[in-house]
């Protein structure tokens, strides 16, 4: 059954696809968004570790391998507002460098913009929906207009690991934060009770439910949930998408016919639907003349390092984004293993979790674990790291022989570090040692092995359809009206977290195809 | 899941106890007061509560009582949709049951292999000595998820029941604040 035709449909209501249906329904588009998970709203954000995992990856099973595999299910969220209905708001920019790493250091992939071209969009969404932070602190930050908030509040935790950080030789800064320090565009300041990964209701976080849904609602956009899209539909010719394929609640088959396609589905589901819409015209998938959909698929390299203090480090206060950074280590060919990484220093912390106080000592058990417990929830306090992986062809996304209940087969995949991560990742694990044992905690000790965090590539974007899928718009070389929003964008990772950028690229996105409406949806 | 039970769950959300089925009716309570009250479970087996009773005990004493078998199955019962199990957060391909089914029957055949009896029968210093093993290395006779990892996220279930829950955080004198409470203590 098809409904009827629409200007714009948009797959997957989440951080970049709210926001682009918020921008396009402002401009007087008729959009709809499909969101395969389920009508959450903020009273769904109990406080609660054990409950907020309703908020993660419900939908069809990703399947993860190789040496590294990532931690989709982790990483991604499915429901109204995605992913972005849990983060933890630290939202540094990229630096200049981040755009062209090919060029200026012969290794990894050039973004097809620079950092001049994203500066603008950087400035209108910190000013739309808030960030707290110091421009001056820290010393690392390109150019850019001031935060529009001071920083969050530090709590003693913060205070004991920058002192760590200080003796040996190390800058801090307060970490930005897309959480309110203040009120701001009549929603709250933050009361850092560290709730933001079960979700924060109040409305002290960036969240697509308080930010862009209610823009986005006011202009009409349409949001049907429960829409579990499968494939993009094309003309006759094969040359133009012509909407989606789709299954709703009760199961039935549906369309969506629109002018425009944009996948705003997160980096395992983009690539999956491209693949699984073959057809005579495009036997490799959608937009895939390049033969790279699906591939360089990259995540930030995580460790942790951890401090137990005699004093109280009211470890409960905070948020679960980081209260300060440090960027010393940003220069991509300054020390041993190739690449930016940012220092995160101190976090609120829970006792349960991936994130908790239990999983900082997972070998522990019994009445030890016990005992644990009871010192952690006065004295524990962490820094962690995210550290850029550089692009590697090999880790993709491909389909698995698994099918879902439609016959569709599945993501699966595929992604290990290679002898550069594992480099850096050395050179981060020694240099976190240092700095914690420089506190005046009197036991210190580091995670042995590195982590993954964020899920980006696999629909890189570049400079023609030879070596990318999409241009510097998230427009797919090969097929003029199908969009790609999100941090699959992504060709290189940069040593910071992905959502400012993906907001500012996506508002970058929302801004030309206004301005070029009538050449994109002839 | 029809769309009564659905509501129900999404209701015990809010209170912050799960739903269970008491003399033919659903009805909300703690995974504690499920464990007292002597529910029976839905999909485990007796083997397999006894075993997964025992590992929790020995990972954190206190989390048989505070109804980690009762959690579990009720959270296995539900569709993964829905789960609220760490395996979710984790990866764990669903049905989780198969995960935990296998896992169960890894930890009492490798004990069988090692000791001769099943895990839950061993004395209490033997289960310490028998997790020491299978959370470093695969034993042998063990079959399902790697045993470190069925280690960890038994683990985290334990540590899920014991100590995420308000009662838990005034174990370890930590205020609970939320924003929306589970209001329902367990
Ligand atoms: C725990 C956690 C902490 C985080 N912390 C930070 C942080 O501190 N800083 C930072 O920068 N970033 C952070 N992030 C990452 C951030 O949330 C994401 O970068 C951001 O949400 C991605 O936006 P998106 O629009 O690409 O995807 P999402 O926001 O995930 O939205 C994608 C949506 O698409 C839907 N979908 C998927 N497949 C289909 C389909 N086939 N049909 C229909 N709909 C579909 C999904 O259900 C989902 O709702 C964090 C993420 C998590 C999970
Ligand atoms: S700590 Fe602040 S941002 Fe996080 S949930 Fe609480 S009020 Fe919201």
């Amino acid at each position: 059954m098809a409904s009827a035709k629409v200007d714009v449909v948009i797959v997957g209501g989440g951080a970049s696809g709210i926001l682009l249906a918020a921008k396009l329904g402002q401009a007087g588009k008729k959009v709809v968004i499909l969101e395969m998970g389920p009508p959450l709203g903020l009273d769904d954000l109990v406080s609660s570790q054990i409950w907020s995992r309703r908020l993660k990856w419900g939908g069809v099973p990703v399947v993860s391998e190789g040496k590294n595999p990532v931690a989709h299910n982790f990483q991604s969220g499915w429901g109204l507002g995605g992913a972005a209905m849990h983060q933890f708001a630290n939202w540094p920019r990229f630096h200049p460098e981040d755009f062209r790493v090919r060029t200026q250091y012969g290794r990894g992939l050039d973004w097809p913009i620079s950092y001049a071209d994203l500066r603008p969009y950087y400035d209108r969404i910190q000013k739309e929906v808030g960030l707290s932070g110091d421009h001056v602190a820290e010393v690392w930050r390109p150019a850019g207009d001031p935060y529009p908030m001071p920083p969050i509040r530090w709590f003693k935790q913060a205070e004991l690991l920058a002192e760590g950080f200080r003796k040996v030789g190390m800058r801090t800064a307060p970490m930005p934060l897309a959480i309110n320090s203040v009120s701001y565009n009549g929603r709250p300041a933050c009361i850092y009770d560290g709730w933001c990964e079960a979700g924060c209701p109040t409305g002290a976080l960036v969240n697509p439910q308080v930010t862009y849904l209610p823009i986005a609602k006011k202009a009409g956009v349409e949001i049907r949930t429960d829409a579990y899209v499968t494939r993009v539909l094309v003309n006759a010719k094969g040359d133009r998408a012509s909407g989606v394929e789709y299954y709703d609640k009760a199961r039935e088959r549906r369309e969506q016919h629109a002018d425009v396609v944009v996948l705003s589905a997160f980096s395992a589901s983009n690539p999956r639907i491209l693949l699984n819409s073959v057809n005579d015209k495009h036997p490799q998938g959608l937009a895939n003349s390049s033969g790279l959909v699906g591939h360089y698929v990259a995540a930030h390299i995580t460790f942790s390092a951890f401090a137990m203090f005699e004093e109280n480090t009211e470890n409960h206060m905070g948020t679960s984004g980081a209260f300060g950074m440090s960027q010393d280590g940003y220069v991509k060919d300054s020390h041993p293993g190739f690449g930016s990484y940012t220092w995160t220093i101190g976090v609120a912390m829970k006792p349960n979790d991936v994130l908790g106080f239990a999983n900082s000592r997972p070998q522990l058990f019994g009445s030890a674990l016990h005992d644990f417990m009871k010192r952690a929830s006065r004295g524990l306090a962490r820094i962690g790291v995210q550290a850029e992986e550089l692009p590697s062809a090999e880790n993709r996304v491909v389909l698995s022989d698994r099918k879902d209940a439609y016959g569709f087969p599945l993501a699966r995949v595929i992604h290990s570090l290679d002898e550069n991560s594992m480099q850096l990742f050395n050179h981060i694990r020694a240099e976190g040692d240092r700095i914690v044992k420089a506190t005046r905690a009197k036991e210190t000790w580091t995670n042995p092995s590195p982590g993954l965090a964020h899920f980006l590539g696999g629909t890189v974007m570049g400079k023609s359809a030879k070596d990318s899928v999409a241009d510097g718009y998230g427009r797919t070389h090969d097929v003029g009206n199908l969009f790609i929003t999100g941090g699959g964008l992504f060709p290189t990772i940069a040593g910071v977290h992905p959502t400012f950028t993906l907001h500012a690229l996506t508002l970058r996105t929302a801004d030309y195809m206004a301005k070029n409406w009538g050449a994109i949806a002839v | 899941m029809s769309s009564v039970s659905r509501r129900m769950v999404l209701k015990g959300a809010a209170l912050g106890a799960l739903a269970y089925t008491v003399g033919g009716a659903e009805v909300l309570l703690s995974p504690r007061e499920a464990h007292a009250q002597g529910l029976p479970l839905k999909v485990l087996t007796a083997d397999e509560r006894a075993a997964l009773e025992a590992l929790g005990e020995t990972l954190l004493p206190g989390a048989k009582d505070a109804g980690l078998a009762h959690y579990v199955d009720q959270q296995l019962s539900v569709d993964p949709s829905e789960s609220l199990l760490l395996a979710r957060a984790l990866g764990v391909m669903p049905p989780y049951a198969d995960f935990y089914r296998a896992g169960l029957a890894g930890l009492d055949q490798s004990s069988r292999k090692a000791h001769g009896v099943k895990f839950a029968e061993l004395a209490a210093d033997k289960r310490a000595e028998f997790v020491e093993q299978i959370r470093q290395k695969v034993p042998e006779g063990w079959s399902g998820p790697p045993s470190p990892f069925f280690y960890f996220v038994s683990r985290g279930d334990a540590v899920d029941v014991y100590f995420g829950t308000v009662e838990g955080f005034e174990r370890l004198g930590i205020p609970y604040m939320p924003h929306i409470i589970p209001i329902k203590r367990w």
